[in-house]
């Protein structure tokens, strides 16, 4: 009951707070004490433990955050593992203190993690996956081949590590202190705007690139940090293992971090963490169980994926059991949409200049002119099929336009980079919903301005004060987004136990905590009851008064003529007319092939 | 939860030596608990299975004997899975969970490797049979010791009848990708060039390859006289002999006791190929000249029989090392005490050890106690019972 | 010297196209990739020398035997693997279901068939040639899979309906196709054609549980060479996959070998993330 109410005040998995922290506290405080009641043979399990979890750490980054199918992380053990080992035996070059050999493994791992990563930037997922498999074989063979190194198959022996972390315990706690650091720095990362984005990209990437998220520069940031850890973890393995073979780093060692973090639940810390302890431990309790522990893992992973995919995080997520209200409304108040987007700026408008697409012989967009003003909202209607949704992915940079441009402030936008978007402040919603179900709605929102943060990755990991200030600034906004949407009472639900009007809603938020200049909507009432249309219709009204030019995509006649300045409309690519609602409703032609219908 | 996985060890490996046998006396005593780390599963299993048949027997004989001092001697088992991160945690179990008092085993080199600092950190005596000649150091590690030959006698043993005994002087050296085997290559071509023979060939090939023609063809195509194949691989060295055979080249192959498995035997396409293959052995457990085992062996042979342990799948010197191993540490014990320095200093002073293997002896300074001379090369195709008929050219 | 890379290339490079048909197959009925096609292969080498050399069956009955084990362990990983996740395709579940299934069958087949290589019996008794029944059978398994799969796709009805699933799965649900029928034969038949590439190889290969990964990753490789769906491309990137590999055999030798096609394939797959017979990228939004 006390966990209940704590986590009632709590913004969930928005912040490193104490509620999240707790349960990893008591672990940290089990492991402080555990040489009290663990026998030495226990503590050899649990120092492995430890080290694996500092790998599993950063590979949660990579795996439950990014949803990078990595199954071949052992290579990065492997390389961390040689690197210290090889510094400290000075079979190459004089012997490295070892400390100072760990590092360097930490280093060598990182520029790995981002070899072995970047590849995820180009494939598919299981592209991806089987090239991963790849490196761990290719890693292990190039251990053997390149004996006057590693020693061949043979092999070095590992870092000893001088006192006070030579004796058993020693070296326990030193493992310890960097599995507390590295879930420390990744329950830091997934509570910033770093770990929302990551999330979005594995469950909306589409959302992520307009919400201005770069997977490029995010995914590297993220392999260099998860390929440092394992290096590091590599190297405690190897000190660990007192001498290191290429028969060391099996597959199945590998496949252990994978399924420990998948067990765990993907997007939790926690979840991985006793995934980790769970796989570590269970086939040191009996004898039988070792030689069929692979089998088990995967047994555990395919009742997993078909059965609860959340893994151990679903099965603690306590809060999100309790059942939401029913019958709930959501209740904008456009009013509060001016502290949230400021007042009119003497913006310029988005113009579209004879822009032409077309997919194969279907000329899709034909010599279309657009121009849509500050503070207005420009209604886009039309039979399906006319291009109106292919408009706005011109507009937001999906599509690349054969003739013509998009241009604001007179200047053309680059075209295919999507991700460029946010930096001029367009924001877009998507006719689908396009939203992080395992994130709460809050978190969802507040991805609409991860390009508003001012610190960088490293000061996320850290946790120090500019990340900070981010954190309550983006919170802050998303808040003031959802309070004029009407949905601030649901910030801390799970995105995906909302009903579908809630999730447009959401999306809309999402979109002005950017505070955009133009908002693209497509499709916004699909789905809404006539009351929510109605609040929508106010909500958009706001949105232009309060300076925000608005493009509504929209086969809703009613919302279009209730709310818009301009109108729009299209018929097989090409403008059929174009004018106040009034002119259109007129409009002889637009009656006779659209409205009339 | 340490009590409950300590009777599933004891049950598991105290099953052998349990019911028919008549109890000491003084059975009352604690039990001697013995540490052993075998690979009995896992990709190099069959050296582990074949060690494991001949330590319960002997351990079984012990206790039927009375034990050590009315002390039954009980092996804590912890299987390796020939994985060394296992070997690790099992070596971590047996000295710091229950407190052995000495060690047999790992028995495959890549798993010994790990263990062997580990347990001289927890100052426990270790006996292992593993060939890796870094695994004793006098030294490093003065309380482990090795009953085996190493792979430094191993290898001369292979080129002093390469060169002195078949007089080939163009030699192929090849093995697989394992520690084990690039580690010999290394050791043996130095050892080959400074015997005066010519390295034809020389290479580590992927032990799943399943085409080793072009390796063959590039030895015959060196004018390669004699093969020596370095790999505990059966499949790789099976592919070996059947390539030969194919080619129709009659070339000899010499090395890696293997050669002579059940296994590779199997994988054979014609028995014939069969001929011409000289793979390790030693000699007391080899047919002599005369075609019999010596006194001492076909004791061994007829108590294994009569104890109805298979030998068909596995060789006789597994078996051997497996049953002299706990018999060894049993007279240190007998002689000095259970304590370690006891066992140690016992061992330290061992000499010629009458085991079924051979003759074990130590001194402070070399704890690689098998002798060289009964290291030999034998003839593939006289398996029988496990043993092997000499290679032509020994003690003729 | 090159009559050995050309046989042996060749007739490796043809199961590795085997099993790239087999992944072909199964993503063709479902846009799923298996990582259990390795698994298929590496079963009909272990059930060939289970049922003709261990039980002591005929050939062809341990032939057709093996097979059905082939399609029995398709049908049981569409059954228990694909259908449940493909309502989330775009979770990528399935890379995790059918890879723990493939997990579960190897270390089940490494615990009760051995981690060692076994032999796998000749098939044909006929005196050792030049050119073997072991370089021979997989060229043979191979044409007849090719042969036979056009003639499916060309002559019957069931193999227009496979194709009409392989162009557009909603479309063809909408034409009133049974497409959970036509999925699980889709996956029947690719059980059987992995496991036929097992058995024609088995001689070469050997009965052995390592041959599961080994055969994942380089039947895979034709796939991505030569785009997903495409059983032409996968037969050619497949010989030229063999040939290649068992050139580098013979010029650098073992371990480099492996290097050398993994270098190549990754490179290949950087600049042409669609293969070399190319292909489009998806409409995302």
């Amino acid at each position: 009951m006390s966990q209940l109410r704590l986590s009632r005040s709590e913004l969930p998995g928005t912040r490193f707070t104490f509620g999240v922290a707790l349960p990893l506290l008591a672990l940290l405080v089990v492991g402080l004490t555990f040489p009290l009641f663990g026998g030495g043979y226990w503590g050899v399990i649990a120092t492995r433990a430890c080290i694996y979890w500092v790998l599993v750490a950063g590979l949660n980054l990579v795996v439950g955050f990014a949803g990078q199918i990595a199954i071949g992380w052992v290579a990065l053990l492997t390389l961390g593992a040689y690197t210290a080992s090889v510094l400290t035996a000075g079979n190459v070059m004089p012997p490295l203190h070892p400390y100072l050999a760990l590092a360097i493994a930490g280093v060598v791992g990182a520029v790995f993690g981002l070899i072995i990563g970047l590849p995820a930037l180009r494939l598919r997922t299981f592209y991806f996956a089987i090239t991963t498999l790849g490196f761990a074989t290719i890693v292990t063979q190039v251990a053997l081949a390149w004996q006057s190194v590693t020693g061949g198959g043979v092999g070095v022996p590992g870092p000893i590590l001088p006192e006070p972390f030579y004796s058993q315990w020693g070296f326990y706690y030193f493992c310890l202190a960097l599995a507390a650091i590295c879930t420390w720095m990744t329950a830091n990362i997934a509570a910033s705007r770093f770990g929302r984005a990551l999330t979005a990209i594995r469950d909306a990437d589409v959302a992520a690139e307009a919400c201005g998220i770069s997977k490029p520069a995010l995914l590297a940031m993220v392999f260099l940090f998860s390929g440092a850890v394992a290096g590091v973890a590599g190297g405690l393995f190897a000190s660990l293992q007192s001498y290191i073979t290429p028969d060391a780093f099996t597959i199945d060692l590998s496949v252990l971090f994978f399924i420990a973090i998948l067990i765990g639940g993907q997007g939790s810390i926690l979840g991985p963490l006793l995934g980790t302890l769970l796989l570590t431990v269970l086939p040191e309790f009996s004898a039988p169980l070792v030689a069929w522990s692979t089998f088990l893992y995967a047994a555990l992973l395919l009742v997993i994926v078909l059965a609860i995919p959340g893994g151990i995080a679903e099965l603690l997520d306590f809060k999100n059991r309790r059942p939401l209200e029913s019958g709930r409304a959501i209740m904008p108040r456009p009013e509060l949409l001016s502290r949230l987007l400021g007042t009119a700026k003497g913006r310029s408008a988005l113009t579209l200049d004879g822009v032409s697409l077309s997919f194969g012989a279907l000329r899709a967009v034909d010599e279309l002119d657009l121009k849509i003003e500050p503070a207005q909202v420009h209604g886009l209607i039309g039979p399906n099929g006319s291009g109106k949704t292919t408009t706005l992915n011109i507009i937001s940079g999906y599509y690349a336009p054969q003739r013509g441009a998009v241009r604001m402030n007179g200047a053309a936008l680059p075209v295919l980079a999507p991700a460029q978007r946010a930096h001029v402040r367009i924001a877009r919603t998507f006719q689908t919903p396009r939203i992080v179900g395992s994130a709460s709605v809050l978190e969802n929102v507040m991805i609409g301005a991860t390009i508003d943060g001012m610190g960088t990755f490293v000061e996320s990991l850290l946790s120090l004060p500019r990340h900070r200030r981010d954190e309550t600034m983006l919170r802050e906004r998303a808040m003031q987004a959802l309070a004029a949407v009407g949905l601030e009472r649901l910030a801390e639900v799970r995105a995906d136990r909302l009903q579908h009007s809630e999730l447009r809603f959401t999306e809309i938020a999402r979109a002005l905590t950017l505070r955009p200049a133009f908002l693209l909507l497509d499709e916004p009432a699909a789905g809404l009851s006539a009351n929510e249309i109605a609040q929508l219709s106010a909500l958009l009204a706001a949105i232009a008064r309060a300076g925000t030019g608005v493009l509504l995509v929209e086969h809703h006649a009613e919302l279009i003529f209730d709310v818009c300045d301009r109108v729009t409309v299209l018929n097989l690519g090409r403008k059929l007319a174009a004018g106040t609602p009034a002119e259109i409703r007129s409009h002889r032609e637009v009656v006779d092939a659209y409205l009339g219908a | 939860m340490t009590l409950t996985r300590r009777q599933a060890l004891v049950s598991a490996g105290a099953a052998a030596f349990a019911s028919g046998l008549a109890k000491p006396a003084i059975a009352a005593k604690d039990p001697i608990q013995v540490g052993y780390l075998p690979a009995l599963t896992g990709p190099s299993s069959s050296t582990g299975i074949g060690i494991n048949r001949g330590i319960q027997l002997a351990v079984q004989e012990l206790n039927a004997a009375g034990g050590i001092d009315g002390r039954q001697i009980e092996l804590i088992t912890r299987d390796t899975q020939s994985d060394p991160t296992k070997a690790v945690n099992g070596a971590a179990e047996l000295t710091r969970g229950q407190k052995v008092s000495v060690v047999f085993g790992p028995v495959n080199s890549g798993e010994s490797l790990a263990v062997v600092p580990l347990l001289a950190r927890t100052n426990t005596p270790q006996v292992h049979p593993c060939w890796v000649d870094t695994l004793t150091d006098p030294k490093k590690y003065p309380m482990c010791f090795r009953n085996a030959p190493t792979n430094q006698q191993i290898g001369a043993a292979a080129n002093r009848y390469v060169v002195n005994i078949l007089k080939k002087k163009k030699v192929a050296v090849i093995s697989d990708t394992t520690g084990y085997g690039t580690a010999s290559v290394n050791a043996y071509v130095p050892m080959l060039k400074g015997m005066g023979a010519d390295i034809v060939y020389q290479g580590n090939v992927d032990a799943a390859n399943p085409d080793l023609k072009p390796e063959l063809l590039r030895m015959q195509s060196a004018g390669t006289e004699a093969i020596m194949p370095w790999s505990v691989n059966a499949g790789f060295l099976s592919r070996i002999i059947n390539t030969r055979g194919q080619m129709g080249w009659d070339v000899p192959i010499v090395g890696q006791t293997t050669l002579g498995s059940g296994q590779t035997k199997d994988l054979l396409e014609k028995l014939d190929y069969w001929a011409k293959v000289y793979p390790n052995n030693f000699r007391p457990v080899c047919y002599q000249s005369d075609g019999q085992l010596t006194d001492r062996t076909r004791e061994f042979l007829d108590r294994l029989k009569s104890a109805k342990i298979d030998i068909g799948d596995t060789l006789l010197w597994w078996i051997a090392i497996g049953y002299d191993s706990p018999r060894m540490i049993a007279e240190a014990m007998k002689n000095a005490g259970t304590e370690p320095q006891q066992i140690v200093g016992y061992l330290n002073k061992l000499k010629g050890f009458a085991g079924v293997f051979g003759d074990i002896s130590f001194t402070p300074e070399q704890h690689d106690g098998y002798p060289d001379e009964q290291v030999v090369m034998v003839e593939a195709n006289s398996l029988k019972d496990g043993a092997f008929r000499l290679a032509p050219g020994y003690g003729a | 010297m090159v009559e050995s890379i050309v046989s042996t290339g060749l007739a490796i490079g043809c199961i590795y196209a085997l099993i790239g048909i087999t992944y072909n197959v199964m993503y063709s009925a479902s846009r799923v990739f298996s990582f259990t096609a390795g698994t298929l292969g590496m079963l009909g080498g272990i059930l060939g020398a289970l049922f003709i050399a261990r039980m002591g069956m005929p050939v062809a009955a341990g032939f057709l035997l093996a097979l059905a084990g082939g399609a029995l362990f398709g049908l049981v990983t569409e059954i228990v693997a694909v259908r449940p996740v493909l309502k989330s395709l775009d979770q990528h579940l399935y890379v995790l279901s059918t890879l723990a299934l493939a997990l579960m069958v190897q270390q089940f087949t490494a615990i009760e068939w051995g981690t060692e290589a076994r032999p796998f019996p000749r098939l044909i008794d006929i005196p050792r040639g030049g050119f073997d029944q072991q370089f021979w059978l997989p060229m043979l398994a191979c044409a007849v899979v090719i042969v036979g799969l056009e003639l499916l796709h060309r002559r019957t009805l069931v193999g227009r309906a496979f194709l009409a699933i392989a162009e557009d799965t909603y479309a063809a649900r909408a034409l009133g196709l049974p497409e959970r029928r036509l999925r699980m034969a889709s996956f029947a038949l690719a059980g059987v054609i992995g496991a036929l590439a097992g058995f024609a190889g088995g001689q070469m290969l050997l009965a052995f549980f390592g041959n599961a990964p080994l055969l994942t990753f380089y039947g895979f490789v034709p796939v991505a060479l030569g785009g997903m769906g495409n059983n032409r491309g996968a037969v050619v990137a497949g010989l030229l996959l063999g040939l290649f590999q068992q050139t580098a055999n013979f010029l650098v030798g073992g371990i480099f070998a492996s290097v050398a096609v993994f270098t190549v394939f990754i490179l290949v797959l950087l600049v042409r993330p669609e293969g070399l017979a190319g292909g489009v990228t998806p409409r995302r939004v």
